[in-house]
């Protein structure tokens, strides 16, 4: 191994730690609220299953809003609020919040997206069956939309990935962060395409497995 | 069996369906013929209240379906089969778990799931097409999977949005084949939609003429049977050049 990457193994494991931390936060978001925002977009819309005008706009502002914040400033105007719920605007812990707003925004967005591809007609067999809005969902729309949620699921934690390398500015720390200290502020070229590295295998860990359980799962 | 009553639908300005009455008796094929837009489909999915009409009444199997709670409503429709052109099975399901879906919905008992799987496969020729998934099948076998499905729940009615439109000549017949039994032996009411004037002809034994949302006529008919279809080249042929003269190359 190199000997830069010997001389600094305990703060780069650290690094690493960190973004896991900042990007599972933001994966659990994703899955446990996007995920339903995501599915209510789509079931609110004009002419789905529980059409409502009012929930439809109010989440598609919502996420069109967070969407269109350049990132840097979200987590800036999102101070106060981290600070009213972690206690402190500063850290990892901190970091994890303004992440898990965009991570909702994001996923959902693409959650909607799967959904509706899901052709009318299964939705229709559906209901004619006497499916309840409960049963169409769990029973036929994931079920049809699987493959799309899985690769919308990836696509989204490789954005939480890039996401993440900006929270050094609340001391979020992580592998970004610390390529920028260590490599560019400190002249130590090396250490942060090392960095870089270990991020571009992540990624492509990611896609692979991604890809990989998507086409698994998919029949159609 | 069905009755629908004063029965209007609108999409947004345009009346789809206009103030149409009409009884559908117990153990008939009923046909519900028109040109392309003249509101077959909808009419038939008023009668499952896919469509909720904007006025008029509905009434299935002695329920008035246009009074129900939506609970109700959907209790009802389990006693309702439905099938469709495009067939409309879930692709990410096997052909069990398409036919099986249908009985989870209704709370069938979980330890008899499996027979009645089963024999509704059975019942259309397909017990050994469990595993294979919707890609797998042709045509066919998908609207055969489909009339599985909407069987399981021994439904009194069947509703059918051209079932047979997209499906090649040979298969349309074994479908139709397939909708008689479920008449004869099971006692199913039906209802088909179809621009095909054959497919009307050959098992229905009433008919709804249908145009610009009204209905035209209503007509009791002898229905004339299947037709065997011949498919061999040499009856293209004899087709090919049944009026004018033969040119050889
Ligand atoms: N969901 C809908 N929204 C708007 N117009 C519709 C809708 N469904 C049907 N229509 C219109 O209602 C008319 C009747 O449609 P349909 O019942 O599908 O006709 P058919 O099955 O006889 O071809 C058509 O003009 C069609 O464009
Ligand atoms: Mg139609």
């Amino acid at each position: 191994m190199p000997e830069i990457l010997v001389q600094y193994e305990a703060e780069i494991w650290g690094a690493i730690g960190e973004t896991f931390v900042m990007v599972g936060v933001s994966i659990f978001a994703a899955v446990l609220i996007g995920l339903p925002v995501g599915t209510l977009l789509f079931l609110c819309r004009k002419g789905q299953m529980i059409e409502n005008k009012f929930v439809f706009s109010t989440l598609n502002l919502f996420v069109n809003i967070i969407r269109s914040f350049p990132f840097l400033l979200l987590v800036v105007f999102l101070i106060p609020f981290t600070r009213f719920i972690i206690g402190t605007a500063i850290g990892t812990a901190a970091a994890t919040i303004p992440l898990s707003i965009i991570a909702i925004a994001h996923y959902s967005r693409l959650v909607e997206q799967s959904l509706l591809d899901v052709p009318r007609g299964v939705m229709e067999a559906a209901i004619s069956m006497g499916a309840s809005v409960k049963e169409v969902i769990f029973k036929f729309l994931y079920v049809e939309a699987r493959s799309g949620l899985v690769l919308g699921l990836t696509t989204s934690i490789i954005s939480f990935i890039s996401y993440s390398t900006i929270m050094g500015v609340v001391g979020g720390g992580g592998i970004g962060d610390f390529a920028i200290r260590y490599g560019y502020q400190q002249f130590k070229t090396d250490l942060m395409i090392y960095m870089i590295i270990i991020m571009v295998i992540l990624v492509q860990l990611i896609q692979f497995t991604g890809t990989t359980v998507s086409r698994m799962i998919d029949k159609r | 069996m069905i009755k629908l009553h004063q029965v209007s639908k609108n999409f947004s300005q345009f009346q789809a369906i206009k103030s149409v009455s009409l009884v559908i008796n117990k153990g008939e094929i009923h046909g519900i013929i028109g040109a392309s837009g003249a509101g077959k489909s909808t009419l038939l999915r008023l009668m499952n209240l896919l469509e909720s009409p904007d006025d008029g009444e509905v009434e299935v199997n002695d329920q008035k379906l246009t009074s129900l709670s939506s609970i109700d409503l959907r209790q009802a429709r389990k006693s309702i089969g439905m099938i469709f052109q495009h067939f409309n099975l879930v692709a990410n399901k096997t052909v069990f778990e398409n036919v099986a879906v249908s009985l989870e919905l209704a709370n069938y008992p979980k330890k008899e799931r499996r027979n009645r799987v089963m024999e509704c496969l059975q019942f259309v020729g397909l017990e050994t097409f469990m595993e294979k998934y919707p890609s797998q099948l042709s045509g066919g076998e998908k609207q055969r999977v489909a009339i599985a499905r909407a069987l399981a729940n021994n439904p009194q009615v069947l509703l059918c949005d051209e079932p047979t439109s997209s499906l090649d000549p040979n298969t349309t017949a074994e479908i139709l084949g397939v909708l008689e039994n479920v008449n004869k032996s099971l006692g199913v009411t039906i209802v088909i939609v179809s621009h095909e004037m054959e497919v009307i002809k050959s098992i229905c034994n009433r008919v709804t003429v249908m145009t610009d949302g009204e209905i035209y006529e209503e007509v009791s008919i002898e229905p004339k049977g299947i037709q065997d279809i011949d498919d061999s080249p040499k009856r293209f042929v004899e087709q090919l050049t049944k009026d004018g003269e033969m040119h050889h190359a």
